[in-house]
C-alpha cells in the first residue's frame, strides 16, 4: 500500500518564503500546529518549525556553541524578548526554513513513510508527479491510517 | 663509541644538522598551513626525529618539559571544574552593574575583568567565559558587540602576559629559565597595567565616545541578578579554596623549593578529591572521566611533539648556531639584542602560533649565556615574553583566543573579519610593543 490511499492533512496552505516569522508563528498558533510548509509558486520550498521561531527569540549569547548555559540571572527578560519579537516581524521564513527534509510522493510505500517520519520528527511534504506540492503527511495522519488498515 | 656518535651514523651518512633542520622546517611549515591538526603534525615530526636517528627515545623524552606539561594540565583541570560554578559569569555581570551599564564604563570593566582572569587562567578559557556574557549585555543594551569583543581579545592577550600561568609562552619560559611566579609578576605586571590602560585610549576615540544606550535598556541590565549565576555554591567554595591554595603555592613555590607543575597537579588532584570523595565508585569514575575529558589534549600533545622536535635541532647544534648568528648580527650589543628579540617576536607571533616560536627561542637564548650576564639573559626572557604574548594581538590568527572570539562572533551573526581587525589591531599591537620598549629601556637597559 502506498501513500495514495492516505488522506493528507486538511488545508495544505503553504507559506510564501517572504512571509515574516511573526506571521508564520501567528498562523501556527491559530491552527494549533508546530510546522508549516513553505512553497515558492506551488513548488515545495521547505518547512518552518516552531522550535526555530522559539530559537530566534533567545539571545544570541545563549544560542551559540559554548554560549551561556543558563539565563536565570537575566530575570524574566520581557524587554529583551519584546525586542526580539520585533526582529521576528522583519525576518522572512526563507532564512530559517529546513530544505534538507526528504520528500514523499504518492508511490511511497507506507512502511518507508513511517521510517522517514520517525527519523525526521516532523511532518513531511507529499509531491505529485510534476513535483508540485500536494500536502503534508504528519505522524498522526499516518498512524491514524495504519491503525485502521491493520485492524486494531 | 658514545651513543651520540652511534646515532649520527644511523642517518644514512647524512649530517644530523641537515636532517634535523629538514624535519623541523617541514613540521613548522605544515603547522602554519593549518591543513592538518597541529598536535598530529608535531607528534609526527617528533617521531621522525627519533626514527631518523637525530635523537634516541631517552633523549627525546628528556626534551619534554614535564613541568610545563603538568602546569598546563593541572590548571586545565582546575579551570574545567571551576567554570561550572558560574563564578566568572557572576563577576562579569557584577562588573557591568558597578558601572550602571554605561556603555563605555562597561567596555572598560569587561576589559579589566578579562585581563585579570587571563592573568590567572588561560586566555582561551577566559574569552569563552567572557564573550557570551558580553554578547548578552550588548544585546540587552542594543549596541554593537564589535568594540567589546575587540577589547576582550586585546585584554585577554595583554592580561595573559602578566603572570607565569597567564599564557603558555610564559609557562615555557618560566620553566626553562627557572623564573618564578613572583619574577613574572614583578617584572611584567607593571608594564602590562600601563599597556592595558594605554590600549583603551585609542579604543575610546574610535568607538568609546560614540557608544550610547537608552535608559530603559540600561535598566534591563541593572535588573540582572548576578547571584542567580552561581549554579553550585558548594562547588564554588571548593574551587575558590583550591585556587587560593594553588596561587599561594605559586607565590611561595620558590622559597619552599617546589616547582609550579607539582603545585598545579596537586591542586587539581585536591579539587577532584573534594568533588568526588562522597560519591560511589562508579559515580567517581564518571565524574573524573568527564573532567579529564575537558582537558585541552590537543594543546598538551602539541607541546609534547614540539619539545621533541626542538630537542632534535638543539642536539644537532642548529640553535647554538642561530644564537651565535643573532649575537653576530647585533654585534654582541645587549640593547640591540633585547630589542631585536622583542620586535621580531611580536611581528612573528602576530602571524604564527607563538608556542612553537617560543619553544625554539628558549634554547637559542639559553645558548647566549656565553655572551651575556645572567642578569642580561633575564631581561632577554622578558623581551621574549612581551613580544611573543603581546604580538598575538596583531592579527586574527595571532592567538587562539582571537580565533575563539571570532568563531563565537561569527555564529552570533556579528562576524569579525580578518582585514578590518588587522587594520585596527596591528597598529595597536605595535603601540604595546613601543610601550614595552620604553619599559625595557627605563628598567633594564
Amino acid at each position: 500500500m502506498t501513500l495514495r490511499a492516505v488522506t493528507l492533512l486538511p488545508e495544505p496552505t503553504c507559506l510564501s518564503p517572504d512571509t515574516s516569522l511573526l506571521d508564520a508563528l501567528r498562523r501556527m498558533l491559530d491552527k494549533g500546529v508546530n510546522h508549516l510548509p513553505v512553497c515558492d509558486g506551488g513548488v515545495w520550498a521547505g518547512l518552518v518549525d516552531i522550535n526555530d521561531i522559539l530559537y530566534e527569540l533567545l539571545p544570541v549569547s545563549a544560542r551559540v556553541d559554548h554560549g551561556l548555559k543558563d539565563l536565570r540571572f537575566v530575570g524574566d527578560g520581557i524587554p529583551l524578548l519584546a525586542s526580539h519579537f520585533k526582529e521576528l516581524a522583519n525576518k522572512p521564513v526563507r532564512e530559517v526554513v529546513h530544505h534538507d527534509l526528504p520528500t514523499l510522493d504518492e508511490d511511497t510505500p507506507l512502511l518507508e513513510a513511517a521510517l522517514l517520519l520517525h527519523r525526521h520528527v516532523a511532518p513531511l511534504p507529499v509531491l505529485d508527479a510534476d513535483g508540485k506540492f500536494k500536502g503534508m503527511l504528519s505522524r498522526r495522519t499516518l498512524l491514524k491510517h495504519l491503525i485502521r488498515t491493520t485492524g486494531y | 663509541m658514545t651513543p651520540a656518535a652511534a646515532v649520527s651514523e644511523a642517518i644514512f651518512g647524512l649530517p644530523p644538522l641537515l636532517v634535523s633542520l629538514t624535519i623541523f622546517v617541514l613540521t613548522y611549515a605544515v603547522i602554519v598551513t593549518e591543513r592538518i591538526n597541529r598536535s598530529v603534525v608535531a607528534l609526527l615530526g617528533a617521531g621522525l626525529m627519533i626514527f631518523a636517528g637525530v635523537l634516541n627515545q631517552a633523549e627525546a623524552f628528556h626534551g619534554i618539559d614535564l613541568n610545563t606539561i603538568s602546569l598546563l594540565t593541572g590548571m586545565m583541570v582546575i579551570v574545567a571544574i571551576t567554570q561550572k560554578s558560574g563564578v566568572f559569569q557572576y563577576v562579569a555581570v557584577k562588573a557591568a552593574k558597578v558601572v550602571k551599564a554605561d556603555p563605555w564604563g562597561l567596555l572598560v570593566m569587561l576589559s579589566v575583568v578579562t585581563a585579570l582572569f587571563s592573568a590567572l587562567l588561560d586566555n582561551v578559557t577566559t574569552v569563552l567565559l567572557i564573550a557570551p556574557v558580553t554578547l548578552l549585555i550588548t544585546d540587552a543594551l542594543r549596541i554593537s558587540p564589535y568594540p567589546y569583543l575587540f577589547s576582550v581579545i586585546f585584554a585577554s592577550n595583554i592580561g595573559g602576559t602578566s603572570t607565569l600561568i597567564g599564557d603558555p609562552p610564559n609557562i615555557m619560559i618560566g620553566s626553562a629559565a627557572g623564573l618564578t611566579f613572583n619574577d613574572f609578576l614583578f617584572n611584567l605586571a607593571p608594564v602590562i597595567a600601563v599597556v592595558m590602560a594605554l590600549t583603551l585610549v585609542p579604543i575610546y576615540f574610535i568607538w568609546g565616545r560614540k557608544l550610547h544606550a537608552s535608559a530603559e535598556d540600561r535598566a534591563l541590565v541593572m535588573a540582572f541578578n548576578e547571584r542567580e549565576s552561581i549554579t553550585d555554591a558548594r562547588l564554588l567554595k571548593q574551587a575558590l579554596f583550591v585556587i587560593v591554595l594553588v596561587i599561594a603555592g605559586f607565590i611561595l613555590a620558590h622559597s619552599i623549593g617546589q616547582e609550579p607543575g607539582t603545585i598545579a597537579m596537586f591542586g587539581a588532584a585536591l579539587l577532584l578529591l573534594l568533588r568526588v570523595y562522597d560519591k560511589q565508585a562508579e559515580d567517581q569514575s564518571h565524574a573524573i572521566h568527564s573532567t579529564f575529558g575537558e582537558v585541552e589534549w590537543i594543546t598538551i600533545f602539541f607541546f609534547i611533539g614540539l619539545f621533541v622536535v626542538v630537542a632534535g635541532i638543539e642536539k644537532a647544534g642548529a640553535l647554538d648556531f642561530m644564537a651565535h648568528k643573532i649575537v653576530e648580527w647585533t654585534g654582541g650589543d645587549f640593547t640591540v639584542t633585547a630589542y631585536a628579540i622583542l620586535w621580531v617576536s611580536a611581528v612573528l607571533s602576530s602571524v604564527v602560533d607563538n608556542i612553537p616560536f617560543v619553544a625554539t627561542m628558549i634554547p637559542v637564548i639559553q645558548s647566549m649565556s656565553s655572551t651575556f650576564t645572567p642578569q642580561q639573559i633575564e631581561t632577554l626572557w622578558w623581551s621574549l615574553s612581551l613580544g611573543a604574548c603581546l604580538g598575538g594581538n596583531g592579527t586574527l590568527v595571532g592567538a587562539s583566543a582571537n580565533l575563539v572570539v571570532a568563531g563565537l562572533a561569527e555564529r552570533a551573526g556579528q562576524p569579525i573579519r580578518f582585514l578590518p581587525f588587522m587594520l585596527m589591531a596591528f597598529p595597536l599591537m605595535l603601540g604595546s610593543i613601543v610601550v614595552s620598549s620604553v619599559y625595557l629601556w627605563l628598567r633594564y637597559l
